[in-house]
């Protein structure tokens, strides 16, 4: 008898576990295999991808396609490599300033209590809530005054509006994680607050500036709206908008475009694995409290 | 010493402060302003400007002359027009159904493996940077990967359909009426589930584990522990995840532009594309600022409770 009660004890644990379980097992299905499609097709001739019914896997696998992709002496290797330096360029100099910019501002909500702190919190948030196409037009008519359409400025001004706040909010969470007390012995110790702040502060949330880059970072890389409507010049173009006037625009190169977005993700995925953890903790410091 | 003294006194006084007081708070926190002007600036450039520029643009329409500066005042008709069209409402209610189910399935998808992954086991690491992935790749690329899954003659998915018996043809997803808009629900979900995830695994740690334990002493189910105990503790997660979801499915645009442009038959538009299109398809600038401004009251309403909870933290560290 006392078998029977303890299996039954026991059951639903294993039940919940197991579903558990099979949910991983299904929801990792649904991620992966969009994504092992999209490397199995991008391996594909032109026409291996256009049959009925679909060839699971390629009977004659080849590199063509990002070989084309990546050969500078044809005009499509040309074009792509020019749009994927354009990509890393935006992006990187979004980041730089963006932490710059960011790490005072975001120090200053944190540690200041002055008047209307609380109010310019909010403002600088509320950037966030705007659709993009709210600035669209008046932002494209500002880069005209500013001379700014068709130049990688406009994107990075841009960027910096909607990288901006969300870096001061990351950022703030980490400076409220940093003890106060640890300045305050600083100064007492004859440190300006200059000093606490570049000697104390600085190092100790530098997981946050990580943090806080690869966000920025990753945001700039695949921000597409803004790059879509302020260049129409194949000189400047960004990856997102390049590849949609390559492969997209006639007849679509199903293969060629799939070399291509994949292209695009390894950046972007490769920075995000090796430093997830920064990444993570990053998103949920300001949402979560401790 | 001396600096720190009147933040001292400013804390103490925030709860009563007089006219004269706010001036000298004001002028004895000088310098902190330093700190953040930057970032105001900035702000004030790429935001102030903007909107204001859209508020008088709204008021205006495209001349036949399709020259900006010699635009047509003509009050608030683009408004009337916008809100006594039923092309609005369509759109509108296209919307809400698309941001509705985008986020619920969502933040459920992302609630599950969170519960799921809250335990230690090998891979576990992998498999929450796998799950990760559809979040940080670019919504351009997921687009066009999933456009090419439901591609209506040489779509995977289709022919998997075929393969298992539900369907005797390949099925076109997209380009079709009735199944338009939830297939790119789909797709949204998709990018987008590991976001709820990621909060909620962060919210779950918040939980803890003797409350956990005593309830199981005490003969608690699996379900009643979850509903009693860790359900509790994730509240504010869940509900700063939910709105920032809410909010980022209002200002989709990407997945509805590239997958379908809005089509077939303005099917699958929503707010964004439709405003896209005004502006930047028939040069009806000033229809496209007045429904931005629609929009823009409508996601302040919303903004209203983003900032309350994600402020919230903020206050209940102040009353402590």
């Amino acid at each position: 008898m006392s078998s029977v009660s303890m299996t039954s004890r026991r059951k639903p644990i294993d039940w919940w576990r197991m579903s558990g379980r099979v949910f991983l097992v299904l929801l990792l299905i649904f991620t992966i295999l969009p994504m092992a499609w999209m490397v199995i097709t991008s391996l594909k001739t032109g026409f291996a991808a256009m049959q009925y019914p679909p060839q699971w896997w390629p009977t004659e696998p080849t590199l063509d396609n990002y070989i084309r992709l990546l050969d500078p002496s044809q005009n499509i290797g040309r074009d792509f490599l020019r749009y994927f330096l354009n990509s890393i360029f935006v992006s990187v100099v979004t980041t730089v300033l963006a932490v710059v910019i960011a790490v005072p501002a975001a120090y200053a909500f944190s540690r200041f209590h002055f008047p209307g702190r609380t109010f310019m919190f909010f403002a600088v948030l509320l950037r966030n809530m705007f659709p993009a196409v709210i600035f669209l037009v008046p932002l494209f008519i500002l880069m005209r005054w500013l001379g700014l359409v068709n130049t990688h400025g406009s994107l990075i001004l841009t960027y910096l509006t909607f990288g901006l706040p969300l870096a001061i909010w990351l950022l703030k969470g980490f400076y409220d994680n940093i003890p106060i007390q640890l300045e305050q012995a600083a100064r007492i110790d004859g440190a300006t607050r200059f000093q606490a702040f570049f000697l104390i502060v600085m190092p100790l949330s530098s997981p946050g500036i990580i943090a806080t880059s690869i966000y920025s970072f990753i945001g700039a890389w695949n921000e597409y709206i803004y790059a879509y409507t302020f260049l129409n010049k194949n000189d400047t173009m960004t990856l997102p908008v390049g590849i949609q006037r390559f492969f997209a625009e006639n007849a679509t190169d199903w293969p060629g475009l799939m070399a291509a977005t994949f292209m695009m993700s390894i950046p972007v995925v490769v920075l995000f694995l090796v430093l997830q953890k920064y990444f993570v903790r990053a998103l949920t410091e300001g949402a979560v409290k401790h | 010493m001396t600096t720190s003294t009147p933040q001292a006194a400013s804390r103490q006084t925030t709860g009563a402060p007089a006219k004269a007081s706010v001036w000298r708070s004001i002028w004895n926190h000088r310098t902190d302003y330093a700190y953040v002007l930057p970032a105001l600036f900035a702000m004030l450039v790429v935001i102030g400007y903007p909107v204001y520029y859209t508020l008088d643009l709204s008021l205006f329409k495209t001349p036949a002359s399709l020259q900006l500066k010699d635009k047509v005042f003509i009050g608030l008709e683009n408004y009337s027009t916008i809100l006594s069209s039923t092309s609005f409402w369509k759109v509108t209610l296209q919307t809400l159904i698309w941001t509705a189910f985008s986020t619920l399935i969502a933040f459920l998808l992302g609630l599950g493996a969170a519960l799921a992954l809250n335990r230690e086991f090998i891979g576990r690491g992998i498999l929450r940077g796998l799950l990760l992935v559809p979040w940080v790749v670019s919504a351009v690329a997921a687009s066009y990967v999933w456009k090419w899954l439901y591609h209506s003659d040489f779509g995977v998915i289709g022919a998997l359909a075929v393969q298992f018996g539900l369907s005797d043809k390949p099925i076109n997803f997209i380009d079709n009426l009735q199944t338009g808009l939830p297939s790119l629900i789909v797709v949204n979900v998709w990018k987008e589930f590991s976001f709820a995830m990621i909060m909620l695994m962060a919210g779950l740690q918040t939980v803890p584990e003797q409350l956990l334990r005593a309830a199981q002493v005490d003969g608690a189910s699996v379900w009643q522990r979850f509903w009693h105990v860790t359900f509790p503790h994730l509240k504010g997660v869940s509900m700063v995840t939910i709105l920032l979801l809410t909010v980022q499915n209002f200002n989709s645009f990407i997945i509805p532009w590239i997958m379908t442009g809005g089509g077939p038959a303005g099917a699958t538009d929503i707010w964004i594309t439709q405003v896209y299109q005004l502006a930047f398809g028939r040069q009806r600038w000033g229809a496209a600022a007045a429904y931005s401004v629609i929009l823009f009251v409508i996601m302040m309403s919303l903004g209203y409770f983003y900032v309350r909870s994600l402020t919230s933290g903020d206050r209940a560290r102040a009353v402590e």
